[in-house]
């Protein structure tokens, strides 16, 4: 029983829901907690790479110590007793309070959506968007075709860099070459576009209707995903416990 | 919805997808850096940025659904290929989807110019701007900082998404490529 395994439709539905309620808790408490447990839970159900997890966790550090600060400069006039003057605003118990639930609120955001990430195969959770999801299959192999395009595009990019360098623009440096980046859009974006247009005629010279269709691999619901689902409500309920006791 | 789209015009939304979901995640990073030094308001001037595939989408193809779909399968796309933001970001998807898609929907998918690109740059504003009340806590701050980020979010939806969305557009439709699609019919009719 591990969250790799977890019914990716399930899963998404679990930690948006659980995102969701996060938003309308006001202690410092349960978006600790919340975070706590997610760890817990990613560190026994999971075999994530925690360096990944710790890189993909810095920029959210940032937003965390952003959020912090600007709710309590610019923090609205709140009860209790002032504490100390912050670029002349007075802060308050109630600010300080806010200010911490508010940047734990975005780690543990970041907790439920890593667990999500980190476990998650795209492909199988489109897969499983259109078994259990009802996803139409033309929007869903439309998404396989964009992610099929990745690489097409790299190689386009890579050319049209090239011609334009043998006309003369300067694109020695990696420098040069993010700079030069924002004239290629339009040329990326006409060429992607009519490689579109040639990827749907084959698509419907191979007999792709859009219906209803079997596919080779399926996803499937099991109890387990109900009892992981389980455990993270249980941790929220016991996080809110935690903070409004 | 999906019965009267071509699947050329399905295709095309989910590249134009790709491409803005690779933009849009650069973007995150900018504002990222940002963050950490000016808080949160510092993704308020470029929000619109994030808006512009729904107006490019819709102006292109002129089908009830482009603007929404295409800032949903833009919004997950940007989380497969690594926005941390995670599931979160395709619900931000929806509620910016829905509003853009609003505008053109007033107009009956009839009026595609430049005051109503427009108009759906500031609807996904709005939205979006709701989303980030409920969800960053937003009533924690002083009235005036709150109103001055919607002033700065509506404004960038409306320029970079909406006027910015025309521009991008129009220089596409010089290429050629858009031939086969309303955006040219359209022109090709009426001069």
């Amino acid at each position: 029983m591990t969250f790799h395994e977890m019914n990716p439709t399930i899963k998404f539905l679990t930690v948006t829901c659980l995102m969701f309620g996060l938003a309308f808790m006001y202690n410092p408490w349960t978006p600790l907690g919340v975070f706590f447990g997610t760890l817990a839970l990613q560190f026994i159900f999971s075999d994530v790479s925690w360096k990944r997890w710790g890189l993909f966790m810095i920029p959210f550090l940032l937003t965390a110590v952003g959020t912090l600060w600007t709710t309590l400069v610019f923090g609205k006039e709140a009860s209790g007793e002032v504490m100390f003057k912050l670029f002349g605003n007075d802060v308050t118990e109630e600010n300080v309070m806010l200010a911490v639930t508010l940047s734990l609120r975005v780690l543990a955001f970041t907790a439920l959506s890593l667990l999500f990430t980190l476990t998650t195969d795209p492909k199988r959770f489109v897969y499983s968007l259109m078994q259990q999801g009802k996803l139409s299959p033309k929007i869903a192999y439309s998404v396989f075709v964009g992610f099929r395009f990745f690489p097409i595009l790299k190689n386009e990019l890579m050319q049209l860099y090239e011609t334009h360098a043998l006309r003369g623009v300067p694109l020695e440096t990696r420098r040069d070459r993010i700079r030069h980046a924002p004239k290629l859009l339009i040329p990326l974006l006409a060429g992607a576009i009519r490689q579109a247009e040639r990827i749907a005629f084959s698509m419907e010279a191979r007999g792709f209707t859009g219906e209803g269709r079997s596919t080779y691999e399926v996803i499937p619901v099991t109890r387990n995903d109900f009892l992981l689902a389980a455990l993270l409500v249980a941790l929220f309920g016991v996080s809110v416990w935690a903070g409004v006791r | 919805m999906l019965k009267s789209w071509k699947l050329k015009e399905i295709v095309l939304l989910s590249i134009l997808s790709v491409v803005f979901a690779v933009v849009y995640l650069a973007f995150v990073h900018v504002g990222n850096l940002w963050a950490g030094l000016i808080g949160p308001i510092a993704y308020e001037w470029i929000f619109g940025i994030w808006f512009i595939v729904s107006i490019i989408a819709a102006y292109i193809i002129r089908k009830p659904g482009a603007a929404f779909l295409s800032e949903v399968l833009a919004a997950t796309i940007e989380m497969m290929i690594g926005n941390a933001i995670g599931p979160r970001i395709i619900l931000v998807g929806i509620i910016q989807g829905l509003g853009a898609e609003a505008a053109f929907a007033l107009t009956g998918y009839k009026r595609y110019d430049l005051w109503v690109l427009m108009l759906a740059g500031f609807g996904a504003a709005v939205t979006s701007f709701i989303y980030t009340y409920v969800m960053g806590g937003l009533s924690a701050l002083s009235p005036t900082y709150v109103a001055t980020m919607f002033a700065l979010r509506a404004t960038s939806g409306m320029l970079i998404a909406g006027l910015g969305g025309k521009i991008l557009s129009d220089l596409l439709l010089r290429t050629g490529a858009l031939e086969g699609y309303a955006v040219a019919r359209r022109r090709g009719a009426h001069g």
